[in-house]
């Protein structure tokens, strides 16, 4: 099995629904967003386009960052291809986070709170399960999957653009869109052959 | 709700069903709590309003909750010099002494003149607005109520959306619709009502090939998503819709003859003078019977075939019908007349009008649950781009009539009326509300915003009868957010009322920010004790309030009805569902709901009595759920009450606290109730012409100057606003526009939206065209100052896009606070409303809408 996304960027309304679900499903500190949205314009008024780029964590087949790890805190998960840190064994020296093409790492270096008045009730209780000094990243929602649940960016995008399944079941609802619908994935000539592929926004 | 005990630490594990209140759409979410702390906030898939998706917004509504910068206890100005951005001094005292100050103003108002209470609420909030204005507000005896932010809502929109679709608001039927044509809203695609429902839909129907079409000068989230983007000089929209109507009627002929021979006024004959020729008996509206050859009362039994367009004698006059009149109305507007005016190119409008036509499918019907119906597979829709502007009642009016000529209005594919009828519950038969129609024959709504237990709600529009309520509900009475009380006020003199606002009660508003210029809101209640109600010390607080009082947020408060079902519900088929919103944790520190609040206020002035029995007219409670008049009932006790009294006996609070939301299927009758319900839409809008002359009337005798009831119109036509007017070297419109993460001005307080707009290109910025930049010699990031022609300044940041229109300046939102109670959003995003005047000269009379946009010129300044 390899889990992976596709995102449809002919759905997408830029909304940040996704970037705000990841946050609320993980309680990440200030500037921490596994999940963000990139926009893009182009052309010359008035014939002129813009375009929301979802992204997160590409679930690499090939992941430079697991490479590059000196201690084995970044691994891909043989079972199913998910990429995460095993924050007890991150020593915190950020070679991933320079070696990921797609910026979807984050050092937990300051402290911060939202606020800057000190942690309330809710970071308190959320920030726990963050450690300082590793990195962190999108783990397609692990504690999520183990209850038989789609990873939160997935399961609250009010435009249902974020679709989660098997990339090697050829009768996933993943696997036929990529085939149907001209599925690609970002940056594929650096050969880390993402799970994250994205539908063409105008078909 | 489930309880766990394990053998870690955790006490309590918790799923509580609710209701979102972080914008008017109230969608259905869920809290988690552990321990005593709401760990997260998310859709309820049990609830059909967002089926368990949710926007940023909603999903961040947790740092709303423990924001720190809350108002926890209440508040008394120790510095009595009033100013906008002063310093208030708050000393904090108890409810006890806050409550017994309040009474004793109260109880000296009331015995005086009680319409010395004034009340402003926001739509935000909606549940305890409409309790405090169904309620509280009328046993007191005062009509002195407004929304602050009202003139930004859908004022001329509501009012079209009473009249045609029998409704408040209105979405399109994207389900079965294959063109939607978008005038300055972003339906389905980042704002609008019942946005995270209609995401899913729209983005459905995208999928299955509905062509989008936006209209903006801005290219906003819609218009990003659009199939075209057709760039618009701002408050010259009327303009293009009254060219495309004229296009459909007078040279393409796409127009659904059936629909306005039937389900409208289309054939109603009209006088030279412009009023429905009636018969001389009956005083029916006549029509003309073809085969009779002679004017007939339009429900006459034995009619013959009913002319449709023509000119007629009758009683040796000659007779126009509406729908000639209206083919003779837009004939002027000619597609290279409204390019001049619009920018867009004539071209363009032809094939925009013949796309919506063909679209259309005229003719066709299409199966659905068994019933054959008329399938118009193209819808028109227009929000504040379109209508924010002096002249929304006829812009909006030509918008609507777009749907109405191709027979597209509250039929599948077309523009639906928000859930006009409702047969109520499968077992108890309520809530209900059904339109029917009027001695007219022309469409006249159920019940809107109360639960009447006769579904109905006759009387409406009111006529114009006097000038001397601040808010005008005696002189226009029919705009439902009625927001021009503060400017009324500072021109007390013209308008001649005969007493003052002596205590003013904000509830949820910051009226400083949200209305126009704060000087506006600050000037009309600078002498008033002011009571603010709300989350944070705001703008509104520090300059003008004597008191605050520590509101909950919607986490911490019960709402047995927080969405009043029909507004924000989405459209068309599915589930109806019946929410509940309660709290998640029990309110922090000494935050109260403003909802117990008045109850208690209502016991110590001695009004339980007349609120207990509005209460019962609000929610529509009758035998044996209605409430005693005598009794004192808490908060609690009232929405069980409601509840029973709706859904059965077994059906009270403890079932909604446990359930969430009752949910029953809808009927193809209740979705699609046009060609149910017969009851004529009003192309031809007889009572506007009336109401215009009966204000001009009551104008020239009360010498009020100002009063200009051009707009009065009953056909649309297009001016233009104050804005779209270049004057004196003022050479940009300024405008602002929606983000999907941010709820106007409130939510620049929440840091994780604040993070998303610090990395977003736009909002933070005034958006200017970069051609037009370059031409004044301004680069991307460059400091810049915006000047109005009828004051007001503004500074922020240039983003050079190709994304705007050349002669626009865009803002996001309306940000830029400057309270010390809110730090957090100090500073943050621009604040457009600096830049709007409020009064008469800027205002539609007809809707109270007012030009949301100004003519304003830019110049690069030195760094701060």
């Amino acid at each position: 099995m390899r889990l992976g996304m596709v995102i449809d960027l002919k759905r997408c309304i830029g909304c940040y629904g996704c970037q705000i679900a990841c946050k609320a499903e993980h309680g990440t500190r200030p500037g921490t967003t596994y999940a963000r949205v990139v926009k893009r314009e182009w052309g010359v008024y008035p014939n002129v386009k813009k375009l929301s780029i979802p992204v997160l964590c590409m679930h690499c087949a090939e992941p430079p960052c697991v490479e590059v790890c000196p201690t084995g805190a970044s691994q891909k998960r043989s079972e199913d291809g998910i990429v995460f840190v095993e924050s007890d064994f991150c020593v915190g020296c950020r070679a991933c986070v320079m070696s990921c093409p797609y910026g979807a790492r984050y050092f937990q270096d300051e402290q911060r709170d939202y606020f800057d008045t000190g942690e309330n009730e809710y970071e308190q209780a959320l920030y726990a399960a963050h450690q300082a000094g590793v990195v962190e990243k999108c783990d397609f929602c692990r504690h999520r999957l183990e209850q038989g649940q789609e990873p939160a960016c997935s399961a609250n995008c009010m435009c249902k653009a974020r679709i989660f399944g098997d990339l090697e079941d050829p009768n996933s609802e993943v696997s036929r869109l990529i085939r149907e619908e001209g599925g690609f994935q970002l940056n594929p000539e650096l050969g880390t052959d993402p799970s994250v592929y994205y539908l063409p926004p105008d078909r | 709700m489930m309880t766990t005990e394990a053998a870690s630490q955790v006490y309590e594990d918790t799923w509580i069903p609710s209701a979102c209140g972080m914008c008017y759409n109230q969608c259905g979410i869920r809290g988690h709590r552990i321990d005593g702390t709401l760990v997260k906030v998310e859709g309820n898939p049990d609830n059909p309003i967002g089926r368990g998706r949710l926007c940023a917004r909603g999903l961040a509504g947790i740092q709303l909750l423990y924001d720190p910068h809350r108002v926890n206890r209440p508040l008394r100005r120790t510095n009595p010099e009033k100013a906008i951005g002063g310093d208030p001094g708050w000393q904090e005292i108890g409810w006890d002494e806050a409550l017994d100050e309040i009474t004793t103003r109260l109880k000296a108002v009331r015995e005086e003149d009680p319409r010395g209470l004034y009340f402003a609420g926001t739509v935000i909030s909606l549940a305890p607005l409409m309790h405090a204005l169904g309620t509280f507000l009328p046993a007191f005896g005062t009509p002195n109520s407004f929304v602050s932010d009202g003139h930004h809502c859908g004022n001329a929109e509501h009012i079209l959306a009473r009249t045609l679709h029998a409704s408040v608001t209105t979405n399109p039927d994207v389900a079965h619709c294959s063109y939607l044509l978008l005038f300055g809203c972003q339906a389905g695609l980042g704002t609008y009502y019942a946005l995270t429902t209609m995401a899913q839909d729209v983005a459905d129907a995208r999928i299955r090939g509905m062509k989008v079409v936006a209209i903006d000068p801005f290219l906003g989230s819609a218009a990003e998503k659009a199939d075209e983007w057709v760039p618009i000089k701002p408050g010259s929209d009327g303009a293009l819709a009254c060219a495309m109507l004229n296009l459909l009627l007078n040279e393409y002929e796409l127009y659904d003859a059936d629909y306005l021979r039937d389900h409208a006024d289309g054939p109603y004959l009209l006088t030279e003078d412009g009023w429905y020729a009636r018969d001389r008996e009956s005083g029916r509206p006549l029509v003309w019977d073809a085969n009779a050859a002679y004017a007939r009362p339009f429900d006459a039994t034995d009619l013959g075939t009913v002319a449709l367009d023509g000119v007629y004698q009758v009683d040796g006059r000659p007779c126009r019908t509406v729908f000639r009149a209206l083919r003779e109305q837009v004939a002027k507007w000619t597609p290279e007349a409204a390019a001049e005016v619009t920018t867009v190119s004539a071209e363009t409008i032809r094939k925009i009008a013949r796309e919506f036509g063909e679209a259309a499918s005229i003719g066709k019907t299409i199966v659905i649950d068994g019933q054959e119906l008329p399938h118009r597979a193209a819808s028109a829709l227009y929000f504040k781009g379109a209508h924010g502007h002096d002249n929304a009642w006829s812009t909006s009016l030509a918008i609507e009539l777009l749907n109405e000529v191709i027979g597209a209005s509250n039929v599948p594919g077309g523009l639906l009326g928000t859930n006009p009828v409702c047969f109520g519950h499968p077992e108890t038969g309520f809530p209900r509300w059904e339109p029917g129609a009027d001695v007219d024959g022309l469409l006249e709504a159920g019940a809107l915003l109360y639960n009447d237990p006769h579904g109905r709600s006759p009387g409406w529009p009111p006529p114009p009868t006097s000038a001397e309520l601040p808010n005008l509900r005696d002189l226009v009475g029919w705009p439902i957010t009625t927001c021009f009380t503060p400017a009324a006020l500072n021109d007390h003199e013209n308008f001649s009322f005969d007493h003052r606002p002596e205590v003013l009660i904000n509830y949820g508003s910051n009226l400083l920010m949200s209305a126009a210029r704060p000087e506006v809101c600050f000037e009309a209640f600078k002498d008033t004790f002011v009571i603010c109600f709300n989350l944070h010390s705001d703008e509104t607080a520090e300059a003008l309030a004597d008191i605050v009082l520590p509101d909950t947020s919607y986490l911490e408060r019960l709402d047995p009805i927080p969405n009043f079902t029909r507004h924000h519900h989405p459209v068309g088929m599915g589930d109806w569902g019946h929410t509940i919103r309660q709290p998640m944790v029990e309110p922090l520190f000494e935050r109260r709901h403003f909802s117990e609040v008045l109850l208690e206020l209502g016991g110590r002035l001695g009004i339980t009595e007349p609120m207990n029995l509005l209460t019962n007219h609000l929610y529509g409670l009758v035998a044996p759920h209605a409430l005693a008049p005598d009794e004192q009932y808490t908060w609690r006790e009232i929405a069980d009450h409601a509840y029973k009294g709706w859904f059965g006996e077994e059906r009270g609070l403890d079932w909604f606290e446990e359930q969430g939301v009752i949910t029953w299927p809808k009927k193809v009758e209740e979705v699609y109730w046009k060609p149910f319900i017969h009851a004529r839409a009003p192309l031809y809008n007889e009572w506007v012409k009336r109401s215009g002359e009966q204000v001009a009337k009551i104008a020239q005798e009360r010498g009020m100057k100002g009063i200009d009831t051009e707009g009065f119109v009953p056909l649309p036509d297009w001016k233009p606003c104050r804005a779209w007017k270049p004057r004196d070297g003022y050479d940009l419109q300024a405008i602002y526009y929606r983000v999907p993460w941010h709820t106007f001005s409130m939510t620049y307080e929440n840091p994780w939206l604040d993070e998303i707009s610090r990395g977003e290109p736009y909002s933070y910025f005034v958006c200017i065209n970069t051609a037009t930049a370059h031409a004044k010699g301004i680069a991307d990031g460059d400091p810049i100052e915006v000047e109005g022609v009828d004051g007001g300044t503004i500074r922020g940041r240039a983003r050079l896009t190709q994304g705007v229109h050349p002669e626009v300046l865009a803002v996001a939102n309306n940000g830029g606070h400057w309270a010390q109670g809110m730090p957090f959003a100090r500073g943050k995003g621009v604040f457009f409303n600096q830049l709007l005047p409020m009064d008469l000269e800027h205002t539609d009379l007809v809707s109270l809408s007012m030009d949301c946009d100004a003519r304003v010129r830019v110049q690069k300044v030195p760094e701060a």
